[in-house]
């Protein structure tokens, strides 16, 4: 980096009032270029990013419905309403459920396959597609083919269970076990994904750490682990974690096609609400300030997770 | 300048109109579930044009169902971009006349001379009336009926008359259950939409879901309970499987239930799967009071245009499409019937003769009762309390108190209903 920074002295050399006055223009107009190169994008930006936000925020103070020629403001009556909806409640419960235990599934899973298949001498490639599969296919595609699978009656999974003596039910028609049933899905699908990603960490850790640490004495895979690729992953995990949680509070498409938030809102997601009712009811100003609650959820979220994990994490 | 436009785009009408010989309106039409209706209006558009030289029909891609149909004329309506004719849920006409999209019939209707003797009646109109006026015209209609599968009835010894109560249903149920079979009792469609079966429950006993003017729950009575309580025990009594309804439809499809108590609009896809398999019987729904009745299912025509011209191109089309030979090809193409009385009873006499399960639906349509459609913001919101109300008796978490069930729905569905008279 050093040789090609000016020392301050010969900078200051070189600037006569002249230059200087011919300097600011030309940072002047450098910046007036680079704002002329991100117009376009920023422009993007207000009409596809921020103008609708603010559409969404405003809706969500009217009794807007869709088709309708006028709106009224309504103040904060559709959060009142809010308050008094138990399905609201639900579906945030089973939201934050559903992060719950897809973020560290997927994150364990991911990993240990990861780990699993990095200490294979043959046959990587085969076991990394195999697990890379699920991600490549389409999730409605999959969802559909789950529903087959759940099937009482003709689905491989009841069918087999039969077979060993339970009762052949479709797990995704009963109250208590459809959430778990979707997390499962939910697992299934970005396992792969976390996968690729911790291989890629793991393949960036030098060897020579490995090497320093049995010079050390430590030589049992659990320290090796908990010294070394534990910490070394930290960048990854990290960025796991964010992806995971932002895509599993996004959860829609296994929710739509399998249960589309029954039975008795069992599988009610916040997305989902937001759809049916914005969608199905034609409630748009209540969908509206579904949508803001979301919004705001997924913002403190982002922010306890820059503050808090990225302190901790070592960027190597 | 714009004058001189103006008249060279006359001159040019003009001498395009005398070369053409007569002035060509296109109207555009939209309809839902292209996998039921497809070959039903190729064939009525051909008719159509072939009667009509002077009016081209440009169809649009289809809806994907009622929902979807809904939703695109609410989208349609704000960016000016609305089919002619749109052919819409039944119970979804009403937030398109609330939201003042539908344009109403009666100009056209006061001109046409032979309206009754075309086949059109009160109670077909009476599905599209809103406010005392008619907005559009009945296409495809379908009604609650029984499907039986006549080879596990036999097998379970059944072979009296078919129920024509809940209670001989429920009999039914148990003779399948002790003849050992593998299969499920009966499925009784309480999640088509979520409130139909609702619906025909209470107009078996001609109770309305609201008092006239549509500002009080009224299910909460006598007749409400009954409903509730049928329904409870039809589940228990019976082993009802808690089913979503394609799962429960394909395996009646594939013989593995008994009784099937669901719309006339599956017997088409019924009928293909069963040939074969099993012998497949329709029969009348169980258990209509005196002076009671069945809602009506399907969908209609709306005219949407407001240009004169085009709006009268338009009318000529939902005229011709749901009365003659347009109204027939409903019945010959779907499972469906058309509500037309001229078409029923004459042009496709022949057909119900050679179809008796497709005549069961007929033999019903006296009892034909609108589906309702709750009022306001909130009707379709209504909808689903409904539907959460009847599954949680479906997935027995609730099935041993239908009364409380009841309460609970109605006090819900009135916190959602207008608190004044539209």
């Amino acid at each position: 980096m050093a040789d090609i920074t000016l020392s301050p002295d010969r900078l200051q050399r070189t600037q006569t009032p002249a230059t200087r006055r011919r300097a600011s223009l030309r940072n002047f107009k450098a910046q007036g270029l680079a704002w002329m190169l991100a117009l376009p994008a920023l422009f993007l930006m207000a009409m596809l990013l921020l103008g609708p936000l603010l559409a969404v925020v405003v809706l969500s103070f009217t009794d807007y419905s869709l088709g309708n020629a006028s709106l009224d403001w309504r103040g904060l009556d559709n959060y009142q309403a809010m308050l008094g909806d138990d399905i609201f409640y639900k579906s945030i419960s089973n939201t934050l459920v559903y992060v719950g235990i897809v973020v560290p599934g997927s994150l364990l899973l991911g990993l240990g396959a990861a780990l699993l298949i990095e200490s294979l001498t043959r046959g990587k490639a085969f076991w990394r597609a195999v697990y890379f599969l699920p991600v490549m296919a389409t999730l409605i595609a999959m969802a559909i083919v789950w529903e087959f699978m759940m099937s009482a009656r003709f689905g491989i999974i009841p069918q087999t269970l039969a077979l060993l003596g339970f009762p052949a039910k479709n797990w995704l028609q009963e109250t208590a076990t459809a959430l778990p049933v979707l997390c499962i899905i939910g697992i299934w699908q970005s396992l792969g994904f976390n996968m690729v990603l911790f291989m890629a960490g793991l393949s960036g850790i030098p060897r020579t750490l490995y090497e320093a640490l049995e010079l050390d004495g430590g030589s049992s895979a659990w320290t090796r682990f908990w010294t070394i690729t534990w910490p070394m992953l930290a960048p990854v995990t990290m960025f796991v974690v964010i992806i995971t949680a932002i895509r599993s509070f996004q959860v829609f498409d296994t929710v739509h096609v399998l249960t589309k938030g029954g039975p008795n809102n069992a599988t009610m997601v916040l997305i989902y609400q937001i759809y049916q009712e914005g969608f199905d009811f034609f409630r748009s100003s209540y969908a509206a300030a579904l949508t803001v609650v979301f919004l705001v959820f997924i913002f403190i979220l982002t922010v306890i997770k820059a503050r808090t994990i990225e302190n901790k994490v070592h960027y190597s | 300048m714009r004058r001189m436009l103006k008249m060279t785009v006359a001159t040019v009408a003009l001498l395009a109109g005398s070369a053409a010989a007569f002035a060509e309106t296109t109207i555009e039409v939209q309809y839902p579930y292209a996998h039921l209706f497809t070959k039903t209006y190729e064939n009525i558009v051909g008719d159509f044009e072939k009667a009509n030289p002077d009016i081209k029909v440009k169809m649009r891609a289809a809806y994907e169902s009622y929902e979807d149909a809904s939703q695109s004329v609410l989208k349609e309506s704000i960016t000016k971009k609305l089919p002619d004719v749109t052919f819409q849920g039944l119970n979804r006409q009403r937030i398109l006349v609330e939201k003042g999209i539908a344009q109403p019939l009666e100009p056209f209707i006061s001109k046409e001379a032979d309206f009754e003797k075309d086949g059109y009646h009160k109670a077909m109109l009476d599905l599209s009336t809103f406010d005392n006026k008619v907005y559009g015209l009945p296409f495809s209609i379908s009604l609650p009926v029984a499907y039986y599968n006549m080879d596990v009835l036999k097998k379970a010894g059944y072979t009296g008359e078919l129920p024509r109560t809940w209670d001989q249903v429920i009999e039914v149920c148990k003779a399948i259950k002790t003849s050992g079979q593998n299969v499920d009792t009966m499925f009784w469609g309480w999640n088509v939409t979520g409130n139909w079966f609702w619906q025909a429950l209470n107009w078996s006993r001609n109770n309305p879901m609201t008092s006239a003017d549509e500002t009080q729950v009224n299910f909460n009575n006598e007749h409400g309970k009954w409903a509730m309580k049928t329904f409870a025990k039809l589940v228990k009594a019976c082993d009802m499987p808690n089913n979503e309804w394609k799962e429960a439809m394909a395996n009646f499809s594939a013989g593995k239930v008994g009784m099937f108590f669901w719309s006339t609009s599956a017997l088409q896809k019924i009928t293909n799967d069963s040939k074969g398999t099993y012998e497949l019987k329709t029969d009348l729904y169980p258990e209509i009071a005196d002076g009671g009745g069945l809602p009506a299912g399907g969908n209609a025509g709306l005219v949407l245009a407001t240009d004169p011209v085009q709006a009268d191109a338009a009318w000529k089309f939902l005229k011709f499409a749901t009365s003659g030979q347009g109204a027939a090809q409903v019945a010959l193409t779907t499972g469906y019937m058309p509500p037309n009385k001229a078409a029923n009873e004459i042009i496709l006499k022949n057909f119900y003769d050679k179809n008796p399960n497709n005549f069961t639906a007929v033999k019903q349509l006296p009892l034909l009762r609108d589906w309702y459609a709750f009022p306001g913001e909130n009707g379709l919101k209504i909808t689903k309390v409904i539907e959460d109300a009847m599954q949680s008796i479906a997935s027995r978490e609730r099935i041993d108190e239908p009364e409380k069930v009841l309460q609970e729905m109605s006090e819900k569905v009135q916190a959602l209903l207008p608190k004044n008279p539209s």
